[in-house]
């Protein structure tokens, strides 16, 4: 201070105003200790606010594809136990096929045969109507129970499933049911019937041409599932991501927000003395005057 | 030649004086805590006869002391230089204790401001996108949507009321200015007449300048002092208070005596002591402070808010229109708001869950979520003009802290040079006290020795032979 005249009144103001420095100080540290944080309001820094916010709807993003993700994940599984079923029900039919047309059979067994098959024919039906949470995997947007009838017609309705997994990456989590099952003439019910028919007929040719279309089905119901084994395998990567890119984000956020315990603590034990010395020296200061040292 | 009698009435001036002295320093150390009260200190000047009679010659050597005057000891510049500051951190008080309070009603960051709840929705629509059959999805949105627009309302709420806080304030605020320059413009007055009759007005110049103060801490007034020791007050450059009459400051716009808003932006204007009316702009003190937050930063923030509310309700409603409800049927307006007052206005138009457009294949009932999900994407402008928001207005009020700091700093050492130069010092007084003491001793002793000398020469001269 380079003033020359201190008067009373100086030396009280000034340390009035020095121990309210240190306990406004001490305030803010404890506000810190207390929330435990050090964005209390906008103002205690606006850039490191917007970060926050921004961080904030990263992480409720992360965890809606890592649900997205979740529930794809569930979609697939179905799918992709329903197909193993539907390769297995047309391998035995194939299978059924050949024994017919190995010719050692007669017309009894082949009845008997075509009942195994028509058995096949109702369970494929039945696995293409699989659901997953009440919805039918192969019915696209369906709002329907059911993706096919019994007479093998598609009854679904054709458009996307899909689940944003990340920002801007939508996966599709249904198989479309035409893809694997086809549709009415052609479709894997049809063929099944086909197989039927000419097992009952004692149609050798026909047996065979049966069989080779469902050869084909089977190729056409593998490569389905491998495309959906690549879509699982994406969703689970991604529910992955999701969680890591949310910790690493709770992280941030905590950096950003929360308060460091040790240096608050350090900042609050400096407060502490400054504020002690500040009072200690204002009591010093306020008593003495030369009134104390005359008679 | 020096009379017999005349070194006596010395001695009597040097008591009355040492009196005065004395007196002085009783009444600096009774007021040493007095706010405003400028010490005084006691100036003597020695006396003598210097203009004699015509052709004859002073031949004594001084005739004693007299109080020459007792000065206030204050500083016109200082206190210039002081009113200006003062002016200056009273506007950024008042701003600073207002945003403080707005600040605290923001709410960010945290887990329930308008922040949040735009993330809710936008998760709301994500969740509805994976189940769009679900009554329960589509009630959350409905939900999500309302306590967002729930939201936006309670900071537009904070605003007004404190809009209407502050227009109430400024009404009494100017109140005060206009009694203020009343009770200056009478001191003036009273001061000029009894310094005049030589009456001691330092008590009523302490009042004065306190006034001076206090015009300058409401309105950043200039007062100048003339040649006659008057003082004039200028708001804004307009004569408020000169010589013995006071003007007035009055509200021309903006706001209504019962202090509701009239919808005008705030205007002042200063009624001067000839009875002319000018507008006047660039106020700096309380009413400067409350002018800037009712006319730039309590509607900016408003503007901001709207801005969020529309650019939100906008792009849900043209997104949502482009989907089909459950039946199948296009999608209607998801957010209804009055464009005049949009983010205290808004609200959710619909309240069947079915008739939120989900999907974005129409026709017939589908469970599809596409135009969820999309719509999920719709928020994201408004997510980003109100992190925008909350930036701007943060970096304001961290921006109006730090001068306020600033302007804290400068006018405690004003105050600190003030008080050097007029407060009062005990020690300083406990020794102006004791000089007094002794030198009123002195003259006392030298009354004593001048009434033995004179008795020595009335009682013991001439005596012999009697």
């Amino acid at each position: 201070m380079s003033v020359g005249r201190i008067t009373q009144r100086m030396l009280n103001t000034s340390g009035l105003a020095s121990v309210q420095t240190g306990l406004t100080r001490l305030g803010k540290v404890q506000e810190q200790l207390t929330t435990g944080r050090i964005l209390n309001r906008p103002s205690d820094n606006p850039a490191d606010t917007t970060a926050a916010m921004r961080i904030r709807t990263g992480l409720a993003d992360q965890g809606q594809y890592a649900r997205n993700a979740a529930d794809g994940v569930g979609w697939m599984t179905q799918i992709d136990s329903t197909l193993d079923s539907v390769t297995t029900a047309l391998s035995r039919a194939r299978e059924l096929a050949a024994q017919a047309i190995s010719g050692a059979l007669g017309q009894a067994s082949l009845d008997a045969l075509a009942q195994e098959v028509d058995g096949l024919r109702a369970n494929t039906v039945t696995l293409a109507n699989a659901t997953y949470l009440d919805r039918p995997v192969f019915g696209g947007v369906t709002a329907g129970a059911a993706a096919y009838d019994d007479t093998g017609a598609y009854v679904g309705t054709p458009g996307q499933v899909t689940r944003r997994i990340a920002d801007g990456v939508n996966l599709r989590v249904d198989v479309d049911g035409r893809t694997v099952f086809g549709d009415g003439t052609g479709s894997a019910f049809d063929e099944l019937d086909a197989l039927s028919t000419a097992l009952r007929a004692g149609d050798t040719a026909g047996v065979q041409t049966a069989a080779a279309a469902l050869k084909t089905r089977v190729d056409t119901v593998i490569s389905a599932r491998t495309a959906a084994g690549v879509t699982y395998a994406r969703l689970q990567k991604a529910e992955v991501a999701a969680g890591d890119a949310e910790l690493s984000l709770t992280t941030t956020l905590s950096s950003l927000e929360n308060t460091d315990l040790a240096k608050a603590t350090m900042d609050l034990q400096l407060q502490e003395v400054a504020y002690q010395a500040s009072l200690a020296a204002t009591a010093r200061v306020m008593q003495p005057s030369l009134i104390d040292f005359l008679r | 030649m020096v009379g017999s009698f005349g070194s006596l009435n010395t001695a009597l001036t040097a008591l009355r004086y040492q009196q005065s002295a004395l007196d002085v320093a009783n009444n600096n150390i009774a007021n040493s805590t007095t706010t405003g009260y400028a010490r005084r200190t006691i100036v003597g000047a020695s006396q003598s006869t210097s203009q004699v009679a015509m052709w004859s010659r002073y031949t004594g050597y001084g005739d004693g002391v007299a109080v020459s005057d007792v000065r206030r000891m204050v500083d016109p510049l200082l206190d210039a230089r002081m009113r200006r500051e003062h002016a200056s951190l009273a506007s950024l008080q008042t701003q600073a204790t207002v945003l403080a309070r707005v600040e605290s009603g923001i709410g960010e960051p945290g887990e329930n401001g308008v922040a949040a709840a735009l993330d809710t929705f936008t998760q709301s629509w994500q969740d509805l996108a994976t189940n769009p059959g679900g009554d329960a999805a589509r009630y959350q949105v409905l939900g999500a949507a309302s306590s967002l627009a729930q939201a936006l309302k309670a900071q537009v709420g904070n605003i007004s009321g404190e809009e209407a806080d502050q227009r109430l304030r400024l009404v009494s605020v100017v109140d005060q200015v206009n009694s203020a320059a009343k009770d200056l413009a009478a001191l003036n007055h009273t001061i000029l007449t009894g310094s005049q009759n030589g009456t001691d007005v330092a008590v009523l110049e302490d009042q004065r300048d306190q006034l001076a103060l206090q015009l300058a801490d409401l309105t950043g007034a200039v007062t100048s002092v003339r040649a006659d020791g008057q003082y004039d007050v200028s708001v804004g450059g307009v004569s408020l208070v000169s010589g013995r009459q006071a003007g007035s400051l009055a509200i021309a716009s903006g706001v209504n005596p019962d202090g509701s808003a009239d919808g005008a932006a705030i205007t002042f204007a200063v009624t001067d002591p000839g009875g002319t009316t000018t507008a006047v702009s660039g106020l700096s003190g309380s009413v400067g402070g409350i002018n800037q937050l009712l006319s730039t930063t309590l509607p900016n923030y408003r503007a901001g808010l709207d801005a969020v509310a529309t650019s939100l309700a906008d792009a849900i409603n043209t997104q949502h229109a482009l989907g089909f409800d459950q039946a199948g049927t296009a999608g209607g307006a998801f957010f209804t708001y009055d464009p005049t007052n949009p983010a205290a206005s808004l609200a959710v138009a619909i309240t069947d869950p079915s008739l939120v457009a989900a999907a974005s294949i129409g026709g017939s009932a589908t469970l599809d979520g596409g135009n969820a999900d999309v719509l999920s994407d719709a928020t994201a402008a408004a997510t980003e003009a109100y992190q925008r928001l909350v930036n701007g207005f943060g970096t304001h009020v961290a921006a109006t802290n730090r001068q306020l700091a600033n302007q804290e700093a400068l006018t405690g050492s004003l105050d600190t040079a003030w008080e050097s130069q007029a407060g009062v010092n005990l020690d300083e007084e406990t020794v102006n006290m004791l000089t007094a003491q002794r030198a009123y001793e002195a003259a006392a002793r030298l009354m004593t020795t001048l009434d033995e000398v004179l008795d020595t020469l009335i009682n013991r001269t001439g005596v012999v032979g009697r």
